[in-house]
């Protein structure tokens, strides 16, 4: 089964290879993985798609919850037409997935 | 001031006392700091104010960290230089992170216009300990220094403890800055996530269904981790166990959260856990898991793990934990003591009365009847027979620390543990070498008590040359050397598992001779025992010694680790061996399992 991840991240010095390195280290095969800008400079965007298990899928949400760098996680759910992904519905998810930013940024 | 000022500011705000590390090209800034702030801030006793100790090798460094972190509680510091250096620590690393100690390793790097040129002693740093600290930095901006540093101990110490690495450009050592004295790095994702982690407090409701399901209990076991010691939970679980009566068994890393002389406590389940922990663990038909993983040494066949507990419950700081292995029925994710101290008060104030009197005999026969033995009547000297000789003296209040096989085992199974942080081990990576570094940590963070380093031939090997700091330093440190000639642990499952085929693992026609190197290293006090008469009295005179001092026991090459729950077995599938009584019906012999199916 597919799973798309959207996750923010800090632009930190080997922070995607730190995501990359956890997925590499957990087993778990990145199949897709696209890497955008926000409108915060500081912070990125990825879309990764995976397949694995229901277990496998919150297992890894859950250690890549534990990356420091990493600001939210949100498992976009299963979806079985990998070129429907990378389409309109992540965007559009993913956009309002960004606009917590401020939020997150105040609460520190 | 300078960068590398600023590294030593800030590690005497966050209270470091010493630092452990070797010194080299891409740290001397630093060092030179270390160097004068110990000029400027003496203690006026000839005491340094952050003492620095140099160890034989960068591991040792590491190690002696660690040990220091295990045995305070408190951040382990390591300083030290670019490439080999850093490489040199990923071991300790990866050690601390998989067993959740708190430690901050400050590399040297090189300078920030000649990172990836493949420099002198240069070393994907971050890349590589990216992939088994908590968290690591590069700083290539001066201006971020002070707040990573600071930012490193936060991460290190909080939520669920880890090591954290900062590799630290020549160049931005040796930057002119100023100090701020309070600023810290964003890191809004990880703080948010350990406040809500922190805050969370169990509500009446969870606690009611938790109490639901204990009254329902006829046999509840507390199943105890070392996160009951890093959670500084220990007298939260023994209010609980005051309470309630719950027996409980702890993992090996959660030796010394539960006294394990309590007339409720079963020492230590799993692979080489006492047999009446894992008879308990069989019969309970409730389980509370606190801070504890389910690791493959104690649910090797998670599936058959417990098998007659109809509920699960668990509480852990990491909600990544919840779950993984096991399937619970009711969980807390949160502060551990906050948890228990809740539990404990809401019981108290509902009158909550256990009848467990039978499930409490019923514990205590199995002591009885299941009570660890070994080869008593053997001439020659049984390692478990030295390990009671010393807790007879120590009683269960000594610092022990240990490298990794039989010889840990032992330790692990003979050694009474009264208290919290008084067990120095390599749990989940099991690293040989590991106990004689850590001993040394440990005996800075506790100089007056009595710390002992149990040590195995193949063990003590791997980190010799720091036999050296021992006495360089001065420390009253005690080594047990438990020679078998070999790497026991191995030999025991080549014997189990390889049809007596030693591969690599005898050394018994090596010519190493430990009590020449001891004394070569300054040692006063060093002596070989082989008679099995002489044991008590060697071992009193061996505590006694006013310095340091090292013991080599030449112990039964043949003598073997049991109980054992083969890898990937049930505890049905428990051998006791020759001296441990087994229950009615349970196999003596380890059956033969295939070789490719375990680990």
């Amino acid at each position: 089964m597919k799973h798309t991840l959207s996750i923010l991240l800090q632009n930190e010095a080997g922070a995607l290879a730190r995501v990359a390195g956890l997925f590499a280290a957990r087993h778990v095969n990145i199949d897709t993985l696209t890497v955008a800008p926000t409108h915060e400079p500081a912070i990125s965007h990825l879309t990764v798609v995976i397949h694995g298990g229901e277990a496998t899928l919150e297992q890894i949400v859950r250690q890549t919850r534990k990356l420091v760098d990493v600001i939210s996680v949100r498992s976009l759910g299963q979806l079985c037409d990998v070129g429907y992904l990378a389409g309109e519905a992540v965007r559009s998810n993913a956009h309002g997935h960004a606009d917590n930013h401020g939020k997150w940024q105040q609460s520190v | 001031m300078t960068g590398a000022d600023v590294v030593v500011r800030v590690l005497a705000d966050e209270g470091v006392e010493v630092l452990f590390g070797y010194s080299g090209g891409a740290i001397l800034p630093v060092y030179d700091a270390v160097f004068r702030h110990n000029a400027e801030h003496g203690n006026g006793d000839g005491r340094d104010a952050m003492p620095l100790v140099v160890p034989a090798n960068e591991q040792g460094a590491g190690f002696m960290a660690s040990g220091y972190a295990r045995a305070s509680g408190k951040v382990g510091v390591v300083v030290v230089t670019s490439g080999p250096g850093a490489t040199n620590t990923v071991t300790p690393v990866r050690d601390a992170m998989a067993d959740s100690i708190p430690m901050v390793v400050i590399c040297g790097q090189v300078p920030t216009a000649s990172l990836g040129s493949d420099a002198f002693q240069e070393a994907p740093v971050s890349n590589i300990m990216g992939a088994c600290a908590k968290h690591v930095f590069l700083v290539t901006d001066p201006g971020q220094l002070e707040a990573t540093v600071r930012t490193a101990f936060e991460i290190a110490r909080s939520g669920r403890p880890g090591p954290v690495v900062v590799d630290i450009p020549k160049d931005v050592q040796n930057a002119k800055l100023s100090y701020d004295g309070n600023c810290r790095l964003p890191i809004p994702g990880y703080r948010a996530r350990l406040r809500a982690v922190e805050q969370a407090r169990l509500g009446d409701d969870a606690c009611a269904a938790f109490f639901a399901a204990l009254a329902q209990a006829r046999r509840p076991l507390i199943y105890a981790g070392g996160g009951v010691i890093a959670g500084a939970a220990a007298p939260a679980l023994r209010a609980f166990v005051d309470a309630f009566g719950v027996p409980v068994t702890t993992t090996l890393m959660g030796l010394g959260g539960f006294d394990t002389t309590h007339p409720l406590a079963l020492h230590m389940l799993g692979m080489h856990g006492t047999a009446y922990a894992n008879y308990a663990v069989e019969d309970c038909d409730f389980l509370l898991a606190l801070g504890a993983r389910f690791d493959d040494r104690v649910a090797g066949a998670p599936g058959k793990f417990a098998p007659c507990a109809r509920f699960i419950a668990q509480i852990d700081i990491d909600p990544a934990e919840v779950g993984k292995v096991k399937r619970v029925h009711w969980h807390h994710v949160g502060p551990l003591a906050a948890a228990l101290e809740r539990l404990t008060a809401h019981g108290r104030a509902h009158g909550t009365r256990l009848s467990l009197a039978d499930w409490q005999a019923h514990v205590a026969r199995l002591k009885r009847d299941h009570a660890m033995n070994y080869d008593r009547a053997s001439p020659l000297v049984q390692p478990q027979a030295v390990i009671e000789a010393i807790n007879r003296i120590t009683q269960g209040r000594a610092i022990v620390g240990t490298g990794v096989g039989q010889h840990q085992m032992w330790a692990a199974q003979y050694f009474d543990f009264r208290a919290p942080r008084q067990w120095l081990t390599s749990g989940s990576m099991g690293t040989m070498g590991f106990g004689l570094p850590a001993a040394i940590g440990a005996q800075f963070a506790r100089p007056d008590a009595l710390v002992i380093d149990i040590d195995g031939d193949g063990s003590i090997r791997m980190n010799l040359g720091e036999l050296e700091t021992v006495t360089t330093c001065g420390l009253p440190l005690k080594v047990v050397l438990l020679n078998n000639g070999g790497d026991g642990m191995v030999r025991q499952w080549q014997k189990l598992y390889f049809g007596q085929r030693f591969a690599g693992s005898d050394k018994s026609l090596r010519r190493k001779d430990f009590v020449k190197a001891a004394e070569a290293d300054g040692f006063e006090w060093v002596r070989r025992l082989a008679d099995k008469a002489a044991l008590e009295s060697t071992i009193s005179e061996f505590l006694a010694f006013d310095g340091p001092a090292f013991l080599e026991v030449m112990i039964d090459p043949e003598a073997g680790v049991y109980p054992m729950v083969g890898p990937g077995a049930s505890y049905a599938q428990m051998v006791t061996g020759d001296f441990i009584a087994a229950r009615e019906g349970d196999s003596t012999v380890m059956e033969a399992a295939p070789v490719d199916s375990m680990f």
